[in-house]
């Protein structure tokens, strides 16, 4: 009897929390079907969700129109979603390796004040930022987005926390067979530690890819632009074509969802796992 | 590493050795740090003392002491900008907490397909802001599925959300809920998971309510997540430039020109850069002082 009740209730819970979901991905349901409909009858059918004028025609306009060049900002966001990846791999997992598994004076003071780092809002730090990419010469150039992009304190602290979890007994064993430090790290603490690296590498790549306030202070020249700031510039400028809107829209978006599709485990894990205990 | 580097150090004691090898692995981080986060930081302060107009002329400029901050406080609008912002965190924090907290916790109870329910909730957090205010502005402007609807439930002359005076804020607020409470639900659905089931099992045969349980022994269980997400939801709310920015704009009108927008606004559309750090400035001031009432009242309450 108590079972079967269970077992209501947690179907009445599954429906709520469906229907919820459904709301919840039904702007990219919208998205997904407009893209596919000729632009006259995207807001003349807004609640068919499979096109009956099934159309190419959207995506074809985006790729071939002569005033955006959407391909050029796709491909700028690939080269420099990528670069900042690769960077921050090295840059970050050697720093978090250096905090948590070599003994030098006045480390726990330096690791305090990038701690502190990260309560600074990065709202406060657009202007001093801009005038500091000028002096390197790195502003209207895909640096402006990638280095301080590198500079990500959260990781480091999250990365740490993983290669200290790693017991001291493996290391102090190689370290005695004659290894250097780096040869630990590259050996033993990357390989054991690649599930909380590949977290950061997702959240960076979605991150970098979304990113709209980077490219829109720092980067002037249109054909520079990073696919933020190009969608905006395209939905305005077509401001009547529903369905290349959308088609542009969805090509944005289809990165991030096929990584977080494929990469679930890794955001799933990596936030429960980054979530603060006691 | 450099093998002239590794010979030098070799003489030296073990202890320094390592230390050498600690620097080296260190140090380019903090080189960008210091270059990307530490110097803009405090230049942040330097600059909202000054009287930096374009951002390009940088060889003239003076020492005005607080002139910016009492420009700032001075100001209607910069004020009307500030009371939004405050608005705007008022609505999101609230509601993304409760939402967050009631979506894990019926997930966690127990439902069929969690994981593809899951997947849906965090969905809108990994999906970039821009292109999905595009889709917004379309499902929410004339003629679109929100419009249809209103139309349906007998409204003669329907709201267009996004360029209503009373109902931008809120909306552009609940967008961004939506947008951002993947995260939360799932940190909140973490933390359920660690919540000792032995605990829930006692208060329920020690007679306490559904109610009574999730009060006296799942709250308090999640204390520490409900105050860190707080927190950090806090600081989502108020770095909104992007959710304001691709949907509206600051409009219609003002009516949702917030601090950021208005910080991003005097900087790179007035040229005051000074003026724009001290908005800046004000703003982590406020964060900093709602971080630490958190933190003493979490404090005191924990001690309890």
């Amino acid at each position: 009897m108590r079972a079967k009740q269970e077992r209501i209730i947690k179907t009445i819970i599954t429906a709520v929390m469906v229907i919820l979901g459904l709301i919840c991905i039904y702007p990219f349901v919208f998205m997904l079907s407009s893209s596919f409909k000729p632009s006259g009858d995207v807001l003349s059918t807004p609640l068919q969700i499979i096109p009956s004028n099934f159309t190419l025609m959207n995506f074809e306009t985006l790729f071939t129109n002569e005033f955006y060049d959407f391909f050029q900002w796709f491909g700028n966001t690939v080269v420099m979603t990528g670069l900042t990846l690769v960077l921050k791999f090295f840059i970050i997992t050697i720093t978090a390796y250096g905090f948590a598994k070599i003994q030098f004076p006045g480390r726990d003071a330096i690791f305090l004040v990038l701690l502190a780092g990260l309560m600074i809002p990065s709202d406060i730090m657009i202007m001093p930022r801009y005038i500091i990419f000028k002096n390197l010469g790195i502003l209207n150039t895909m640096w402006s987005l990638i280095l301080p992009a590198a500079v990500d304190v959260y990781f480091v602290f999250l990365l740490r926390q993983a290669f200290v979890a790693v017991p001291d007994a493996l290391s102090e064993a190689a370290r005695i067979d004659g290894c250097s430090h780096f040869t630990i790290y590259r050996r033993i603490i990357l390989p054991l530690c690649m599930p909380q690296v590949s977290t950061m590498l997702l959240f960076s790549f979605v991150w970098s890819w979304n990113d709209y306030m980077g490219p829109y202070l720092y980067i002037s020249d249109i054909n520079k632009q990073m696919i933020s700031v190009g969608i905006k510039l395209f939905a305005s400028g077509l401001a009547q074509d529903y369905g290349a809107q959308m088609a542009g829209a969805t090509i944005v978006l289809i990165p991030v969802i096929v990584a977080f599709f494929l990469c679930q485990k890794y955001f799933v894990e990596g936030i429960t796992a980054g979530a603060v205990k006691g | 590493m450099p093998h002239a580097a590794k010979a030098a150090v070799k003489k030296s004691s073990p202890a320094r050795h390592e230390a050498m090898q600690g620097y080296l692995f260190v140090t380019p981080y903090l080189i960008a740090f210091t270059i990307f986060t530490g110097i803009p930081f405090i230049s942040a302060f330097v600059l909202s003392f000054l009287d930096v107009k374009f951002i390009t002329r940088l060889d003239d400029v003076h020492f005005v002491g607080i002139k910016n901050f009492i420009r700032f406080f001075s100001s209607k609008e910069a004020l009307a900008a500030l009371g939004r912002s405050g608005l705007y965190t008022l609505i999101y924090v609230p509601v993304i907490m409760v939402l967050s907290f009631v979506l894990a916790y019926l997930l966690n109870k127990g439902v069929f397909w969690a994981k593809g329910i899951r997947s849906m909730f965090f969905l809108p957090y990994v999906s970039n802001m821009v292109a999905v205010a595009v889709v917004f502005q379309l499902m929410l402007g004339p003629r679109g599925p929100i419009y249809l609807l209103q139309k349906f439930f007998g409204s003669e002359d329907p709201i267009i959300p996004l360029l209503n005076q009373k109902w931008a804020l809120p909306v552009v607020v609940l967008i961004a809920v939506w947008k951002g409470i993947g995260l939360n639900f799932l940190t909140y659905l973490g933390a359920l998971q660690n919540v000792d089931k032995s605990q829930v099992e006692a208060a329920e045969i020690d007679g306490a309510n559904k109610w009574q349980q999730i009060k006296n022994v799942v709250i308090p269980a999640v204390a520490p997540t409900t105050f860190f997400l707080t927190i950090s939801s806090i600081i989502t709310s108020l770095q909104n430039f992007t959710v304001i920015q691709s949907l509206t704009d600051g409009g219609p009108g003002q009516a949702t020109t917030v601090m950021s927008l208005s910080i991003v606004n005097t900087a790179f559309v007035k040229y005051e850069t000074s003026y724009a750090a001290a908005q800046a400035l004000v703003m982590f001031a406020i964060v900093m002082v709602i971080t630490l009432i958190q933190w003493a009242g979490q404090k005191k309450w924990a001690d309890q």
